[in-house]
């Protein structure tokens, strides 16, 4: 429990990465996962890994510690590639296995699909590694600015973003209290056929909600108590600010996208 | 956005964040039922609960490890989703009516989500499909009952307007 109260991916530190201002981070990996599709040689692969690799490493996260993280989505790397095998018939049989026919053209495209999907999981959780939540919520904010004209409620959104990231380790503290307690009585939300569990819910959501909204309520009071008023005029604690170093990282994307773009079919 | 309908969603947001953390998905082969997506039914009872729902969902694929990837799709699915039905909630006023129909079209918008693996992974896309599609009708399905139940005793409605 205590464990899984340290809530998102966040690892503290002091790299380059970390240091980044978060819209900067968040720019990068957006188009960097746009970009992956476009690879389709050997070279172009390499040039992404590499990009890729160096981030990781230049963040001194634990390489431990992030394939740790990645645990769920092995299975399913493994899974696509064995997929790709058995399904793709392209190119010259290179073995028979259990009656079926490797082909050379399987193992490559598996190999491909395998690095590709890797490489979009890995870069993009470099973003939830090296930024907390909040610096999150600071640069959506600031990215969402212009819709403002829209009448779209960007200040709103972000308050209400960084009120629920106060909330969930509460929350999740209460949701396993309210399943300890529903449990001392019998309820039994482990075993049991499929329908049985899925009842075993009720007694969970009950509590869960009284309590959620009767917070939200003091919350809404207190707020309101205190004369707040969002939006125009009010200042910030946090101001995000892009530095040397940011101008720098885009350029370097950009120049990873030209190589890429150049050695695209070799 | 009055002070009200903010503190709400910011909380019901955390609570299907909570929910989605400490309430494992309660799996069935390869076909998983998600409890957090009940919340999805709340939207009938009031349109307001839009934004707890979305970012709840925000949330949730911020902390997972497949992260923003998983992000701009599952929050595509919710939006989309979510606004058809608050459109089609101008004309239809019958609200268990409104619930299947909830349950129906979070289903079929599961395509969302299978193109999002189909494209990463190259996953087949209608079997895919199937698979999400099918876990996401069973748990919110199973929600239509619960939601109303729990509406009896707490009033959605008038928790957020009152």
């Amino acid at each position: 429990m205590n464990n899984a109260l340290i809530i998102g991916q966040y690892v503290p530190g002091e790299s380059l990465v970390h240091r980044l201002d978060p819209r900067t981070k968040i720019t990068v990996i957006f188009f960097f996962v746009f970009i992956v599709f476009l690879a389709n040689s050997v070279v172009s692969y390499s040039v992404l890994v590499i990009f890729a690799l160096l981030s990781m490493f230049i963040t001194r996260i634990p390489i431990r510690f992030i394939l740790k993280g990645l645990t769920p989505v092995w299975f399913l790397i493994v899974f696509t590639f064995i997929l790709h095998l058995i399904v793709t018939n392209k190119g010259t049989v290179l073995m028979d296995l259990f009656g079926f026919s490797i082909y050379s053209g399987a193992l490559i495209q598996g190999f491909a699909i395998s690095i590709r999907f890797f490489l979009l999981i890995l870069v993009t959780s470099l973003l939830t590694l090296t930024t907390t939540p909040i610096e999150i919520t600071d640069a959506i904010e600031d990215m969402l600015h212009p819709l403002k004209k829209l009448r779209f409620p960007v200040h709103e959104l972000a308050l209400m973003m960084s009120i629920s990231l106060r909330f969930i380790p509460t929350l999740m503290q209460e949701t396993d209290k309210i399943s300890k307690a529903q449990a001392s009585r019998g309820v039994d939300f482990r075993t049991g056929p499929l329908k049985e569990r899925i009842r075993a819910v009720v007694p969970l959501l009950v509590p869960l909600f009284v309590s959620a909204f009767k917070r939200a309520e003091e919350l809404a009071m207190a707020m309101e108590a205190r004369g707040y008023q969002g939006g125009e005029g009010r200042t910030k604690l946090r101001e995000l600010k892009l530095r040397k170093r940011d101008v720098m990282i885009l350029l370097l994307f950009i120049a990873v996208v030209a190589v890429l773009l150049v050695t695209r079919n070799y | 956005m009055n002070i009200k309908t903010l503190t709400v969603n910011a909380i019901i947001a955390a609570a299907y964040v909570a929910l989605s953390l400490i309430a494992a998905p309660i799996a069935f082969s390869n076909i998983q039922f998600r409890i957090p997506e009940i919340f999805n039914h709340l939207v009938i009872f009031n349109t307001k609960y839009f934004y707890g729902i979305v970012l709840g969902v925000f949330l949730t694929n911020l902390f997972s490890p497949t992260g923003m990837y998983d992000l701009t799709f599952g929050v595509a699915h919710s939006v989309l989703s979510l606004g058809f039905v608050i459109f089609l909630a101008i004309f239809i006023k019958h609200r268990l009516t409104l619930l299947v129909i909830n349950t129906i079209v979070f289903s079929f918008n599961m395509f969302i989500i299978a193109f999002q693996l189909y494209m990463a992974a190259d996953l087949p896309f209608l079997l895919t499909w199937l698979t999400t599609a099918v876990g996401e009708f069973g748990i919110m399905a199973i929600g239509i009952p619960v939601m109303i139940m729990l509406n009896k005793k707490l009033n959605f409605n008038e928790l957020m307007e009152k």
